[in-house]
């Protein structure tokens, strides 16, 4: 072993290819199988994808960094069901490119908290966390309000993400803009169409609570709304 | 730094220059508005800038006969003054978001300054800009010394480090334009991501042609680490960066990996992320400094090779580590928990080496800061490898997880491993290029090792209170069988530890920045005695 | 290793081993063996490896993978530890699930025990809104106080809990306060007036002789009462008290006179267990009944 390591060590490219082969092993078994067995993805039959005023909300989820204080993923522990609820399924995020499980807790999980505050709260709580939780250390984000929502780029992500596997047909795709507006105006012409493309259990709300304009506000209180209710199963573990 | 280069370098630089503007105009043009136009621009005026440096030097005196007998550390002397500017961008921001975790009203109304956008500005900041700038510089000093050979050409390394530190800068500034694709260290866009790949592989090329000049039969232990990194970390790069663009005109795209694959290759890459960059790469740079400020052999080959093959092959297997108890199946957790607790041997075996190598030495470790900084950076690769095979083991990650536990971890390995090897290294390697036996301010040494080892001993304290007593509050049930405590209870509880952090993080950051001076202080300089300890070079390849 | 010695090996003096003989730019490497630990530890560290190989879920094979010999699922183990949490506070619990509400608070031992759970439950699901002292804030009513919108007592409560108010739930509890002054039910001096009406209510100034006496009489008491004094079960507040849910200032008081007021508490049937929402309504309706405020957070 040692007199093979000996001549090893005089050939660079002997080096790099057994450095290659050395560090290629683990996450060829790791990854490799999870595209393959079966049983890792159970994808339940009401599985939806985010709407396109839902997609746009974690959008902004994304750009503001708030994966940095909060985790979206109930471990299949006792305490953290107790707190926050039945633990995530696979399923849920099986259509998250990225996933957003998050790392670290500064703030509680978010992989329940649809529907558990009302918008209006939630509006409030990001113009600023301290006006409703006195002692909380998130950042304000008042900016979300006052920032009309940009939708003219909501088809042509959809239509990435369709490529991607997202079940995003062609209809959904072409009346993106549309809908995402639409979702916020339960009155409009348009909400109907929000509920046929993307079924009846989606909320059509106007989110954000400013009935006169779409605003960021509306996309991420319809994103925070949407956590954990993109499926039933996960609420029916058995 | 021009006046090194020969005329066809010159010119060749030009080239790569003019080259780097015309990609930048493309970028702002395609783009034209939004973050891609912005880091457009950036590259743009990069190339413009270097364009008409290099184009001006064409009219002067050719770079000195006989250069090409010298080892060549102009990049190595620029990579460490990024290094150092890097160094204080990083951790003020750190300082700084640590300070927001306790006082969140001070952040300005602002949306580039809020926490979430700012945290991937530390954490790109210390690890790829002062992280990666050292291991780049002292790597290039280090491979050209241990094969006796010069850099395989002139113009490669100021192609990866420029080219390195763009892609940093694009990175964090798209961060606080709110561009990112939110994958953990590895946040930066598609367009940043492709172009790393280009200076990687240059990176790579230019190692590699340079070992091939070698005069030195045997490939000493320090460069298999640093090519560990350069070949295991590229590979991670791209597997994880996969993305679709959502316009080859605008900075968004979409991972191509979804769900519970993306969260696998995401902690693969993120696991060994810190075990490539943040492990090899420092391996790498302890096994060549620190006996040459010790003065002493390395303490045993035989378990270099050892450790350094454990290391590699183990590494890749862990990263499942940071999925305990998550959706990703089971069997992949048990693969992560056992792999990472075997990973422990070599890497004691790696810190057991290092500190054994010190026999004979101690009275130096005694006298010498610098020396010392590489000592304790020993023993907390120690610490925090033991720390970290033992957070992966699935009950005591069920704590752990989530917490600023994990914080604490990351920072007893960051600040202590990473940066004191950072710092030992410096102030080894800065006198010798500076042609001078000592700093220029030899007791500013002390001063910043006492700051460091406080400052990192205040940081990784208050975290492990911090994040035990979290983990705990989440967890524990009262006498009547119901949870104690609210998820508020322990955000308030937080507040001292994180009040303590800012502290030792700001002394952290004193002394780097006493740092940052005192090699300014060298680097500027006489030389006052030549540094002969290097052998000279010899002009034929071995392979 | 004899075979690889190198002409330049030479005996190291301070450890006494001898050196490989490479020498790169000064650093030389001792051909120390391989210390007998290393071994050890990675023999053990193996050990501990397989064992856990073979009792727990473990290697890919092809479509599937080694179950171990536990035949463990972390979903079932970690609902079986969540039953077994149910199961250990079930003593009093269960008392919850199904019980005369007003005979277990009347237990002081029971409440001993269950108080502070409820108290937890209420600081993790409700503080956001409520606050955590429970005494409410903008928009979100007091808990504490002797005002209720659907009634106060823990049965009423249970049902306000279990539907919401304006929540998503079929039966939820609607309540609505129109827009008066945008729907263009009353003209713009009107709402004026009727706001200084409300707002002259808590002090007793608002008597028959106030200029908006009339349309409060024609438009408000249907819902807030005569007086003003809420308390009909249709979830509209009490005006005169001085104790307001969105505010007592006059630019409040317009705005919700003119833009109308619909607030929204969510259902909790999905989210909190039976015995969990009769649990907090007694807490609730505690913090009213003894004039006691719930204790931070
Ligand atoms: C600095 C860390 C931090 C960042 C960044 C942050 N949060 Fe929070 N978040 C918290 C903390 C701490 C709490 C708990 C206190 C509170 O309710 O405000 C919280 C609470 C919440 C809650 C209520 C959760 C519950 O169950 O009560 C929501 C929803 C939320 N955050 C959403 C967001 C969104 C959306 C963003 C980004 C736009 C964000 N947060 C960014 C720290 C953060
Ligand atoms: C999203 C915010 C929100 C949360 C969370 C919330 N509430 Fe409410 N709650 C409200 C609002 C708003 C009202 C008043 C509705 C209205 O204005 O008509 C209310 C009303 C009530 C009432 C009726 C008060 C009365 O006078 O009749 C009770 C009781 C109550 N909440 C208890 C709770 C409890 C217990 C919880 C937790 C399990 C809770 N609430 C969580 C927003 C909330
Ligand atoms: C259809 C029933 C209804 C009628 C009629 C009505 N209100 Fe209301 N009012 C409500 C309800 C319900 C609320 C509580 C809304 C909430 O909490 O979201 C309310 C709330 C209010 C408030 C806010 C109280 C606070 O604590 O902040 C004021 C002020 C008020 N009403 C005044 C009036 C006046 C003045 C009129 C007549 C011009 C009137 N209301 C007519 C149902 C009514
Ligand atoms: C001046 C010293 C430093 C301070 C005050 C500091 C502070 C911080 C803070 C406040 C966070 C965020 C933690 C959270 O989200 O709760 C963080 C994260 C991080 N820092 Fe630092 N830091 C410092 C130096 C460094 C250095 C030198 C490195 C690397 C070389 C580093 C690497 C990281 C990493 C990798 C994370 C992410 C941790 C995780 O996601 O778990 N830090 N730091
Ligand atoms: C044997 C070696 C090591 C092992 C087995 C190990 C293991 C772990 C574990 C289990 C976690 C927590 C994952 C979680 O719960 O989220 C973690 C996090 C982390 N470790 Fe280590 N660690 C090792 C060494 C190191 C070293 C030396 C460094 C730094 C130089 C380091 C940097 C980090 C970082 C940055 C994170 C945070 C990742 C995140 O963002 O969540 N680790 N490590
Ligand atoms: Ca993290
Ligand atoms: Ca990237
Ligand atoms: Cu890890």
């Amino acid at each position: 072993m040692l007199r093979l390591h000996y001549n090893l060590e005089r050939v660079s490219m002997g080096l790099v290819a057994a450095i290659i082969v050395a560090a290629s092993i683990g996450g060829l078994v790791e990854i490799a199988p999870l595209f393959t067995i079966d049983e890792t993805l159970e994808a339940p039959a009401d599985l939806r994808p985010h709407t396109p005023l839902e997609l746009a909300g974690r959008e902004i989820y994304i750009r503001e960094g708030c994966y940095a204080c909060h985790s979206q993923m109930v471990r299949t522990l006792a305490d953290e069901i107790d707190r926050y609820g039945p633990y995530s399924l696979a399923a849920e995020s099986a259509y998250d490119h990225p996933m957003l499980w998050g790392s670290k807790r500064t703030g509680p999980d978010l992989a329940r908290i649809g529907e558990k505050y009302s918008d209006a709260w939630h509006a409030a709580h990001l113009v600023n966390p301290r006006a409703v939780v006195p002692a909380s250390i998130m950042p304000a984000y008042p900016w979300l309000a006052a920032t009309p929502l940009e939708t003219s780029s909501l088809s042509a992500q959809m239509a990435t993400l369709a490529r991607l596997g997202v079940p995003y047909s062609r209809e959904r795709i072409a009346n993106a803009a549309q809908d995402a507006l639409a979702q916020a105006r339960p009155d409009s012409a348009g909400a109907t169409g929000v509920a046929e493309r993307y079924g009846a259990r989606v909320a059509v709300r106007p989110f954000g609570g400013d009935p006169t304009r779409l605003t960021e506000m509306d996309a991420v209180v319809a994103y925070l709304q949407s956590l954990g209710r993109l499926t039933t199963a996960a609420h029916d573990p058995h | 730094m021009i006046a090194s280069l020969s005329m066809p370098e010159r010119q060749s630089g030009l080239i790569l220059a003019i080259g780097l503007a015309v990609l930048g105009l493309a970028m702002l043009g395609a783009a034209k508005e939004g973050p891609m136009a912005v880091h457009g621009a950036m590259a743009m005026v990069l190339g413009i800038l270097l364009a008409f440096a290099l184009a001006g030097a064409l009219f002067e005196p050719d770079a000195p006969a006989g250069r090409t007998a010298l080892y060549y550390d102009e990049p190595t002397r620029f990579g460490i003054a990024m290094t150092l500017v890097w160094a204080l961008i990083g951790m003020s921001i750190g300082v700084w978001v640590a300070a927001l975790l306790y006082w969140p009203e001070a952040t300005p109304l602002w949306p580039a300054t809020s926490f979430g956008r700012l945290r991937p500005v530390h954490t790109t900041g210390v690890i790829f800009g002062f992280g990666g700038n050292a291991l780049i510089a002292t790597s290039l000093h280090v491979l050209q010394r241990t094969s006796r050979a010069r850099l395989a050409d002139s113009v490669t390394p100021w192609f990866v480090l420029i080219g390195y530190n763009l892609f940093c800068a694009w990175a964090v500034t798209g961060y606080l334009m709110g561009s990112t694709q939110s994958k953990e260290y590895a946040e930066a866009e598609w367009y940043a991501d492709l172009w790393l790949v280009v200076v990687w592989v240059a990176y790579f090329a230019l190692y590699l042609r340079t070992l091939a000049r070698r005069n030195e039969p045997h490939i000493y232990v320090a460069n298999w680490y640093y090519l560990a990194f350069i070949l295991v970390v590229a590979m991670l790069h791209i597997v994880n960066n996969i993305a679709l663009p959502v316009s080859l005109a605008g900075s968004r795209s979409f991972t191509v990996w979804a769900g519970i694959q993306d969260a696998m290759v995401q902690w693969w890459y993120g696991h060994n992320a810190v075990a490539f960059f943040l492990t090899a790469g420092f391996l790498g740079m302890l096994y060549y400094f620190l006996p040459v400020r010790a003065e002493r052999p390395i303490w045993s080959y035989r378990l270099s090779i050892v450790s350094f093959w454990g290391i590699v092959f183990f590494y890749i297997w862990v990263g499942s580590h940071h999925l305990h108890y998550t959706a990703l199946p089971y069997w992949v957790q048990t693969l992560g928990m056992t792999f990472s607790v075997m990973l422990l041997v070599p890497s004691w075996a790696s810190a057991g080496n290092a500190i054994a190598t010190l026999n004979g030495a101690w009275h130096k470790v005694r006298d010498d800061a610098t020396l010392r900084f590489m000592f304790v950076a020993a023993v907390f690769y120690g610490l925090s490898t033991f720390e970290g095979s033992f957070l992966a083991i699935r009950p005591v990650n069920s704590l752990s997880h989530y917490t600023d536990w994990t914080v604490g971890h990351v920072h007893s390995g960051t600040l202590g491993w990473v940066a004191m090897i950072i710092f030992g290294a410096l102030y080894t390697l800065v006198p010798q290029l500076s042609g001078r036996r000592t700093m220029a301010w030899p007791k500013a040494i002390e001063w910043h090792f006492w700051l460091s080892v406080t400052g990192t001993l205040i940081y990784v304290v208050a975290m492990w209170n911090a994040g035990i007593t979290q983990g705990l509050m989440w967890r524990t049930y009262g006498a009547n069988g119901g949870l104690a405590y609210s998820f508020l209870e322990s955000v308030m509880a937080m507040a001292p530890y994180y009040l303590l952090r800012t502290v030792g993080g700001a002394l952290f950051l004193a002394g780097a920045a006493i740092c940052a001076l005192n090699v300014r202080a060298t680097m500027l300089a006489a030389p006052a005695a030549a540094g002969a300890t290097d052998r000279p070079l010899l002009p034929q390849a071995a392979e | 290793m004899s075979a690889e010695k190198h002409h330049d090996a030479e005996i190291d003096p301070v450890t006494g081993y001898e050196t490989t003989g490479h020498d790169w730019n000064g650093i030389r490497e001792l051909n120390t063996p391989f210390p007998r630990i290393v071994i050890w530890a990675l023999a053990l560290t193996f050990l501990y490896s397989v064992i856990a190989w073979v009792l727990l879920p473990a290697w890919p094979i092809g479509r599937d993978y080694t179950r171990g010999v536990l035949g463990l699922d972390q979903r079932q183990v970690a609902m079986q530890g969540f039953a077994a949490l149910e199961k250990a506070r079930d003593d009093w619990m269960a008392g919850f699930a199904a019980g005369d509400l007003d005979a277990l608070a009347a237990d002081p031992a029971l409440m001993a025990r269950a108080m502070p759970a409820a108290r937890r439950l209420f600081a993790d699901n409700c503080a956001a809104c409520h606050g955590t002292r429970a005494t409410g804030g903008p928009g979100f009513p007091d808990l504490t106080d002797a005002d209720w919108l659907w009634g106060g007592s823990p049965a009423a409560i249970v049902e306000t809990l279990r539907v919401g108010i304006n929540s998503g739930h079929p039966d939820t509890r609607v309540s609505q306060m129109p827009a008066f002054g945008r729907d263009g039910l009353l003209p713009r001096e009107v709402v004026q007036a009727v706001a200084d009406y409300v707002l002259a209510l808590p002090g007793g100034a608002a008597g028959q002789h106030h200029a908006g006496a009339q349309a409060f009489a024609e438009n408000c008491v249907a819902c807030h009462g005569e007086t003003g004094s809420g308390g009909l079960g249709t979830g509209a507040p009490a005006l005169a008290g001085g104790r307001w849910i969105y505010g007592g200032d006059r630019a409040t008081v317009l705005a919700t006179i003119h833009g109308g007021r619909q607030g929204v508490m969510p259902s909790w049937a999905d989210r909190l267990s039976a015995a969990e929402i009769n649990l907090l309504a007694v807490y609730v309706s505690r913090l009213g009944a003894n004039g006691q405020r719930a204790e931070a957070p």
